[in-house]
C-alpha cells in the first residue's frame, strides 16, 4: 500500500514540476491572439538570426567538450590511475570551478585578460586590447565553460577506469607495458564514461546562459532568456529554445542507444581496493609538473585574480551589507532544496534499480530529459504554469524556485541512488521481506542505511547544483528573494569590481564551507568502516 | 633445474598476512599445483609470481633470475614471460578472439605473418579455429574457457598459470577441461602452476601439490602423499566431531 501511494505520489509529481510546465508553455506558443499558430516557429526558423544562433551555440557547446575533453582524459587517468604525488589535493584544486556559478569564472578572466585588467595594468594596454578582445568571443567562453565542465570529464573518466576489471588490465600487462594496456585495453573498457561525459558537457555547454551572457557571444539560450526577461514574449522565446530542446532530446536518445548499455556493463562485480596504480617512475616529476601547470593556469590563477581584486575589508563588509541576505537565503534554498531531491531521487532511484519497467524507464527518461534542458526553458515553462492569481501561493514564494531544483536536478540524486542501489544485493531486501518487514520499513530500515554513502553524495551533489544554479533562479525568484548567483549577477553591470570580486569569493567560500564540514562528518564515518 | 623458485616470501595486506615465509621451488615441465581454502594465500603465490604484486620480503626467481626482492618487483609482468589464465578469464570484451590473442604478439613485436600463423596454430588446438572472428560474450563458458587458454599459450610462455580457471563451469565441463588441460600440458610440455580450492581436480592435474593454510605451506609431496594426508584430517575430524 505504502509503496503504491509513494509511487503514485512521484508520478504524480514529476508530472506537475516538469511535463505539465513544458506542455503548457509548448501550448501556449502554438496561440497567436486566441487562435492556434505556429507563427512563432515560422518567423524563428525564417530568421537567418536563428541559423547564426544555433551555429553559435552548437561551436560552443562542441569546442568547450573538445577542450574538456582533451584535458579532462589526461587528467582523470593521471589523477585515478597512476600513482603521482599530491592526486588528492589536484583532483580537489580541479573541482573547484564545477562548484561555483560559471560566470564566476569570466568575471575572474575578465578581471585578467579584459581592459582595464592585469595585462593592461601589468604589461601593456595594446595587449590588454587583444586579450579582452579575445576573451569576450568565442574562445574565451570556450576558456570559461571548458574549465568549468573539465572536472565532469575527469571524475567520469577516473570513476570508468577504476570500473575496469584489473584482471583485464592485469592480463595485458603480461605481455606489455602500462602505456599499451591504457590504450588497447583500459580506455577501450572505459570507453561508454568517457562518451558519457562527453555527451553531459556537450549538454550544459549547448544549454548555458551566464557565461555567453557575461562574455557577449550570442547563443540560443541567451537570446530565449532575452526575449522572456525583456520582451515578456513567451512564445517566441519558447520558439526559439525549441532547436535547442530538439538537440538536446536528439542526444540523449542516442546516449540511451549506444552509450548506457555498455555502461551498464562496468558495473563492477570485483574488490576496487585490488586496482593497481599505474607506476609513473622517471616521469613522474615532469608529469607532477604539467598538471601542476595546467591548475594553475585554469584554476588557481583565476581565484587569485579575485583574491587580489577583492583584497580589502571594506569590499567584503560592503558585500555582506549589500548581499548577506542573499547569501543566507542561497545557503537556505540549496540545503532545503537538495534535501527534497534526496528524498525525491532516492524513491524514483528504488523503482528505476528494482522494478525494470518500461514506465519507469520513461519516467527516467523525463529527469533526465529535464536535466539536459536549459535552465532557461525550464525558468520560462515554470513561470508560463504558475504565473497566475490562483496559484500566487507557488509562484510568489520560495516554493517556485524549489519546483524548479526539483523539476531540473531529480536526475542527479535517481542516478546517484540508482548506482547505489544496484551494489546492495536484492538479498539484502528479501531477508527483510521474509522476516515480516513491510516495504516502508524495508527502505528505512535496511536499503536506506546500506546506501547511506549514496545518499549523503546524492544530498552534497544537488546542494552544489541549487547553491550554484543561476538560470533557473534567475526567472523565477519572488520578489525580494534573490540568491547570492543571482544578485551578484545582476550587481555586475554598475558596481565596482572589488565588490563583485568579493561577492564571487564568498560565493566560492559559501560552496566549499558546507563541504569541508561534510567531509568532516563523513571520513569518519568510512574510516569506522 | 627449477624453473620457479619462492625464497621465504612473506606478503600482507593491510595488516592481514596473505603469504607466510613461504619457500617452493618449480621444475621445468612440472604439475605444480596449489590447493587450499579461500583466503589460504593461494592466488596471492600465483600474482606475486606474475609481478601484480611484490613480496614484502623474500625472492622470487624465474630461470635464475631474480625478478622480486626485498620488497619490489624487479622485472615488470610483461618482462617474465609468463602466461595466466585468471578466474574470470579477463577475455578483452571489446577485441574478438583473434584480437585477443594477437595483442600480446603484436606487444612483443611478432611480425604479422607470424602472429597469423600462431593464432591459426593455437586456435587448432583448443578447437576454436571457427571462432576465431566471435566477440567472447557471443562464446559458452567452455569456449571463453579455451580462448583463454589460447591467448596464454600462444605467446609460447615460460611456466602457464591458473588461478582457479574451472571454478565457473558446470561439473560435466569441468571435467572435460581438465583432461584438455592435461593433453594439452603433455603435447606442449610447458611448466603448469595451477591454484585450487578443490582437491579431486588438484590430485587429477597435478604431479605435485602444495596444501596451504593461512598462508604458510602446511604441505607439500606427491598424489598419493597428499591424498593420504588428506584422508588423515578427515579421519581426525571425524574422530574429533
Amino acid at each position: 500500500m505504502a509503496r503504491r501511494v509513494i509511487s503514485v505520489l512521484i508520478v504524480l509529481l514529476l508530472a506537475v514540476i516538469g511535463l505539465l510546465p513544458l506542455l503548457v508553455m509548448f501550448g501556449q506558443s502554438l496561440i497567436v491572439h486566441g487562435r492556434l499558430s505556429t507563427e512563432f516557429y515560422r518567423a524563428s526558423l525564417a530568421s537567418t538570426h536563428t541559423w547564426v544562433l544555433l551555429g553559435h551555440s552548437v561551436a560552443l557547446a562542441l569546442l568547450t567538450t573538445f577542450f574538456a575533453v582533451v584535458l579532462g582524459v589526461p587528467l582523470g587517468i593521471v589523477l585515478g590511475k597512476t600513482d603521482l604525488l599530491c592526486r588528492t589535493l589536484l583532483m580537489a584544486l580541479f573541482t573547484i570551478p564545477l562548484l561555483m556559478p560559471p560566470y564566476i569564472m569570466a568575471v575572474s578572466w575578465s578581471y585578467a585578460l579584459g581592459r582595464e585588467g592585469f595585462v593592461a595594468r601589468w604589461l601593456s594596454v595594446p595587449m590588454a586590447q587583444q586579450t579582452s578582445t579575445w576573451l569576450f568571443s568565442l574562445p574565451g567562453c570556450v576558456l570559461v565553460l571548458g574549465s568549468t565542465f573539465l572536472p565532469v570529464v575527469m571524475f567520469l573518466t577516473m570513476t570508468s577506469l577504476q570500473s575496469v576489471n584489473p584482471r583485464l588490465e592485469e592480463a595485458g600487462r603480461l605481455v606489455s607495458g602500462w602505456f599499451e594496456v591504457l590504450k588497447a585495453v583500459s580506455l577501450p573498457t572505459a570507453l561508454p564514461g568517457i562518451l558519457l561525459s562527453a555527451i553531459l558537457v556537450f549538454l550544459l555547454s549547448l544549454g548555458e546562459f551566464s557565461v555567453p551572457t557575461f562574455l557577449r557571444y550570442q547563443v540560443f539560450s541567451v537570446e530565449s532568456f532575452t526575449q522572456f526577461a525583456a520582451f515578456h514574449e513567451v512564445g517566441a522565446a519558447t520558439a526559439s529554445a525549441t532547436l535547442l530542446v530538439l538537440i538536446a532530446l536528439l542526444i540523449l536518445i542516442v546516449e540511451r542507444q549506444y552509450v548506457r548499455r555498455p555502461l551498464a556493463s562496468l558495473q563492477s562485480t570485483f574488490d576496487r581496493a585490488e586496482t593497481v596504480p599505474v607506476t609513473l617512475g622517471p616521469l613522474r616529476a615532469w608529469v607532477f609538473m604539467l598538471v601542476c601547470l595546467l591548475c594553475g593556469v585554469l584554476v588557481i590563477v583565476p581565484v587569485l585574480v579575485l583574491v587580489i581584486q577583492s583584497a580589502s575589508p571594506a569590499a567584503y563588509v560592503e558585500a555582506f551589507s549589500r548581499a548577506g541576505d542573499s547569501l543566507l537565503r542561497s545557503v537556505a534554498y540549496a540545503a532545503f532544496g537538495a534535501s527534497c531531491l534526496t528524498m525525491l531521487g532516492f524513491f524514483l532511484g528504488y523503482f528505476l534499480a528494482r522494478r525494470q519497467l518500461p514506465f519507469w524507464q520513461a519516467l527516467d527518461f523525463l529527469t533526465v530529459a529535464l536535466f539536459a534542458l536549459p535552465s532557461t526553458v525550464i525558468g520560462v515553462s515554470l513561470v508560463t504554469l504558475w504565473n497566475k492569481p490562483a496559484t500566487s501561493f507557488v509562484y510568489a514564494t520560495p516554493l517556485i524556485v524549489l519546483l524548479g531544483y526539483l523539476a531540473q536536478y531529480t536526475a542527479l540524486t535517481s542516478r546517484i541512488t540508482v548506482a547505489a542501489l544496484s551494489r546492495i544485493p536484492a538479498s539484502m531486501e528479501e531477508a527483510a521481506q521474509v522476516a515480516g518487514a513491510g516495504w516502508l520499513r524495508r527502505v528505512a530500515c535496511v536499503l536506506a542505511p546500506l546506501a547511506k554513502r549514496g545518499l549523503v553524495a546524492g544530498w552534497l551533489v544537488s546542494y552544489l547544483f541549487c547553491l550554484r544554479d543561476t538560470g533557473i533562479t534567475m526567472m523565477v525568484y519572488p520578489p525580494g528573494g534573490e540568491t547570492l548567483p543571482v544578485r551578484t549577477f545582476t550587481l555586475m553591470a554598475n558596481s565596482p569590481p572589488r565588490l563583485i570580486a568579493a561577492l564571487c569569493l564568498i560565493m566560492v567560500a559559501a560552496t566549499l564551507i558546507p563541504l569541508g564540514l561534510l567531509n568532516g562528518v563523513v571520513r569518519p564515518m568510512r574510516a569506522a568502516r | 633445474m627449477n624453473l620457479i623458485e619462492f625464497n621465504a616470501v612473506s606478503k600482507t595486506y593491510e595488516g592481514r598476512v596473505a603469504v607466510r615465509d613461504v619457500s617452493l621451488s618449480v621444475t621445468q615441465g612440472e604439475r605444480l599445483v596449489i590447493v587450499g581454502h579461500s583466503g589460504c594465500g593461494k592466488t596471492t603465490m600465483l600474482r606475486l609470481l606474475a609481478g601484480f604484486i611484490a613480496p614484502d620480503t623474500g625472492s622470487i626467481t624465474i630461470n635464475g633470475d631474480r625478478v622480486a626482492a626485498d620488497g619490489c618487483n624487479l622485472k615488470e609482468p610483461e618482462e617474465r614471460n609468463l602466461g595466466m589464465v585468471f578466474q574470470d578469464l579477463a577475455l578483452w570484451p571489446h577485441m574478438t578472439v583473434t584480437g585477443n590473442l594477437e595483442f600480446g604478439l603484436k606487444a612483443k613485436g611478432v611480425p604479422k605473418v607470424e602472429r597469423a600463423t600462431r593464432i591459426h596454430e593455437v586456435l587448432a588446438l583448443v578447437q576454436m579455429e571457427p571462432y576465431a572472428t566471435a566477440n567472447p560474450a557471443e562464446l559458452s563458458g567452455g569456449q571463453q574457457q579455451r580462448v583463454a587458454l589460447a591467448r596464454a599459450l600462444v605467446l609460447r610462455p615460460r611456466a602457464l598459470l591458473m588461478d582457479e580457471p574451472l571454478s565457473n563451469l558446470d561439473f560435466e565441463l569441468n571435467g572435460q577441461m581438465r583432461q584438455e588441460i592435461l593433453k594439452l600440458q603433455q603435447a606442449l610440455g610447458f611448466t603448469l602452476l595451477y591454484v585450487t580450492h578443490n582437491p579431486d581436480e588438484a590430485f587429477e592435474i597435478g604431479t605435485r601439490l602444495v596444501v596451504m593454510r593461512h598462508g604458510a605451506v602446511e604441505r607439500m609431496g606427491g598424489v598419493d602423499e597428499i591424498r593420504e594426508y588428506f584422508k588423515t584430517l578427515s579421519r581426525h575430524v571425524v574422530e574429533g566431531g
